[in-house]
């Protein structure tokens, strides 16, 4: 929690957009979504899945700001409870060069995005996402290496050769 | 007299639930290859514990193979309710051992929800999970939905073998032998597959912009989810994920094509129309009257700016619901605020569910009919003339009569489901959950829907996890062959 304090403050010291708009979290968004609707804000975290290139020039993503994006998972962090996260929407030049989002083995990189907050957006079909205008690297991805668990996979070779023992018995009655 | 089972049935019965975990093993022999060729090596390692155990299980009962094979309905139904409970048992074991579930119960709670197409889930950061390991429980949405069962009675044959397919809840019968029927259902899964995986694929691809195996994979794992009516998803925000229309749309034609009967699959092969059929004209005026509900809910609450927003948000969660689904495009934290009419719209299409010998779960639409005219009989009978003759009778596939004994099936499952979602209800609110979130909760596990407004998450009470999983067994298997394995469990304790 230490980290992900500090990452935030980070933010908000980071990039002159940043200090116009209100800093919030995605649990306060989603907690009270049509109290930010058409405000500025900006949002810590990481972006997850993929990116999505639109033909108008556009990317959706996902940022994440729960707690797995700041310790993650496979890289020493706890289970805390399930993802929280917001759908944001920018130019497709907010991405460029930008390391590959979070996934499996896979930290994403961590950002400031900040933006215009959208509460069931009468253009889209009443979606809810984060329109937004900048986009500040805070930590870059990275992949996360994976040993071979030894002890599983002993056990799982085991238990396929006396299934296999198993099943040849069968066979033979 | 209870008579006690002897060992010629306890064989037969383990010969029966073996074979049906040999081919559990074959089906997780999709996620190893998966997490080989996506270089995920742990979640490899957890599989091939997975395939040992079903496998070692399945030879050992393989091997206690008895002299006569014939299958009578106890059995059948005993086998159903086991089969529905040791394959999740040991299909959460490659769960557990990800590292993405607090403990063996969040796992095996998430492999049930899997199974019978529920979708409820306490899996934790699924965002990075092994992706290997989202496409384990997407499959088991397809053994689930599809079924098991058909799987091994379109490779098996035997005597009594058509009491599973009755126990697993299905009572279409398209081709005067199971077996076929069985082919045929599968046939239709693999249609509908090819052209929802294309579809899929086609607007992830070339309008959402995602690469070409990042497609394969969304497509693949939504499609299992939505032509089975179950509700996992590759992401945390579900479809909101993907902030598309086209996209909604092909999940939405799927949801179609997965709350439709077999029977239903079959006639519109064949160009027949379903239209006069009771269960499509319920089904239809329920669908209709929950969306004008919530519509109406959501349009006096103002909580859309523009009627298309309204029409498109509404019209999605709806046909979640009423389809036993799950899938959003808006976060459980919004769907909680949904009061009055919106919550009730959505709270009765979960219950009602959809076509019989589908792959939802709730009432279903050929009871809720049912129910509607046999009530109209009666109050037709008490208004006419005393001696005057009601001629019951309905259309299904042709016509029929509402015979006494076919009302009372109707009415004792149609109350069971009631009461089940009563139960849950109430045990939610004896752990301190607020009513109206308890009952949602609970009508969501017992009718396999998987939509949650917030109740579900790992930090629950285990009596309310083991509760809903015990709601999903019941509810997904229409409690005949729960209480026949019930019923077998006592006979073995206390039968002489």
């Amino acid at each position: 929690m230490r980290v992900a304090t500090l990452l935030f403050f980070a933010a908000l010291l980071i990039g002159p957009p940043a200090m116009a708009a209100e800093s919030v979290s995605a649990t306060m968004l989603l907690q009270s979504p049509q109290e930010f609707d058409g405000q500025q804000v900006t949002v810590v975290g990481e972006l997850i899945g993929d990116y999505g290139y639109r033909d108008d020039g556009t990317v959706w993503t996902q940022l994440n700001d729960d707690p797995y994006a700041f310790n993650p998972l496979r890289d020493g962090g706890r289970l805390l409870g399930g993802n929280v996260g917001i759908g944001i929407h920018g130019a497709v030049g907010l991405f460029d060069g930008i390391d590959p989002p979070g996934r499996y083995n896979r930290v994403g990189p961590l950002v400031s995005a900040t933006g215009t907050w959208r509460y069931h957006d009468p253009d889209r079909g009443g979606e809810t996402y984060l329109e937004v205008d900048s986009l500040h690297i805070m930590r870059a991805g990275h992949r996360l290496s994976e040993s071979v668990p030894t002890t599983t996979l002993v056990l799982g070779t085991v238990l396929v050769i006396a299934a296999a023992g198993a099943l040849l018995l069968a066979r033979r009655r | 007299m209870l008579l006690r089972p002897t060992a010629d049935d306890l064989r037969l019965i383990a010969y029966n639930v073996a074979r049906m975990l040999l081919i559990s093993a074959v089906a997780g022999v999709v996620p190893l290859l998966w997490a080989i060729a996506a270089g995920e090596l742990a979640p490899a390692a957890d599989f091939l514990v997975m395939i040992g155990l079903f496998a070692l299980l399945g030879g050992i009962g393989v091997a206690s193979k008895p002299a006569n094979e014939r299958l009578d309905w106890s059995h059948g139904m005993v086998v159903v309710a086991l089969i529905w409970m040791v394959v999740p048992i040991i299909g959460s074991v490659p769960l557990f051992l990800s590292g993405n579930f607090a403990s063996w119960l969040d796992a095996f709670f998430d492999a049930m929800s899997g199974i019978t197409t529920t979708g409820l889930t306490l899996a934790q950061d699924i965002d990075h999970m092994a992706s290997s390991m989202i496409m384990w429980r997407h499959i088991l949405h397809f053994l689930g939905g599809q079924g098991i069962i058909i799987a091994a009675l379109s490779l098996f044959s035997g005597a009594g073998t058509a009491t599973l397919y009755y126990g697993e809840g299905r009572d279409d019968r398209i081709y005067p032998s199971v077996r076929s029927t069985s082919r045929f259902i599968w046939l239709v899964a693999i249609v509908n597959g090819i052209a929802g995986i294309v579809a899929l694929m086609l607007v992830a691809y070339l309008d959402l912009g995602f690469s070409f195996m990042r497609s394969f994979f969304h497509a693949a794992t939504v499609f299992m989810a939505a032509f089975d009516t179950g509700g996992f998803a590759p992401q945390s925000t579900s479809i909101g994920y993907y902030h598309s229309a086209p996209f909604e749309v092909v999940v939405a034609v799927l949801m179609i094509a997965g709350v439709m009967s077999f029977g239903v699959h079959f006639a519109l092969w064949r160009r027949r129309s379903v239209m006069s059929n009771l269960e499509t004209k319920t089904i239809l005026f329920t669908f209709g009257g929950t969306l004008l509900l919530t519509l109406i809910g959501l349009a006096t609450a103002g909580a859309y700016a523009s009627s298309a927003g309204l029409g498109r948000q509404a019209f999605f969660q709806v046909l979640s619901a009423h389809s036993g689904t799950g899938f959003s495009t808006i976060p459980s934290a919004e769907l909680a605020t949904w009061g009055g009419l919106a919550f009730g719209g959505m709270t009765i299409a979960m219950a009602l569910g959809g076509m019989a010998s589908s792959t939802s779960g709730g009432v279903k639409s050929l009871r809720v009919g049912l129910t509607i005219k046999s009530i109209a009989s009666q109050v037709k009978q008490v208004l006419l003339p005393e001696g005057a003759v009601i001629s019951d009778r309905f259309y299904q596939n042709g016509p029929r009569h509402l015979t006494d004994d076919l009302k009372q099936g109707v009415m004792a499952i149609s109350l069971l489901y009631v009461a089940l979602y009563l139960l849950g209800g109430g045990i939610g609110v004896a752990t301190h959950v607020p009513l109206q979130n308890a009952l949602f909760e609970s009508i969501s596990a017992a009718a396999n829907v998987g939509l949650s407004v917030g109740v579900t998450t790992p930090a629950m009470p285990n009596v309310l996890k083991v509760t809903y999983a015990l709601q999903m067994w019941a509810g997904r298997l229409e409690f005949i062959s729960v209480f026949a394995l019930v019923g077998f469990m006592w006979s073995l304790a206390r039968g002489k």
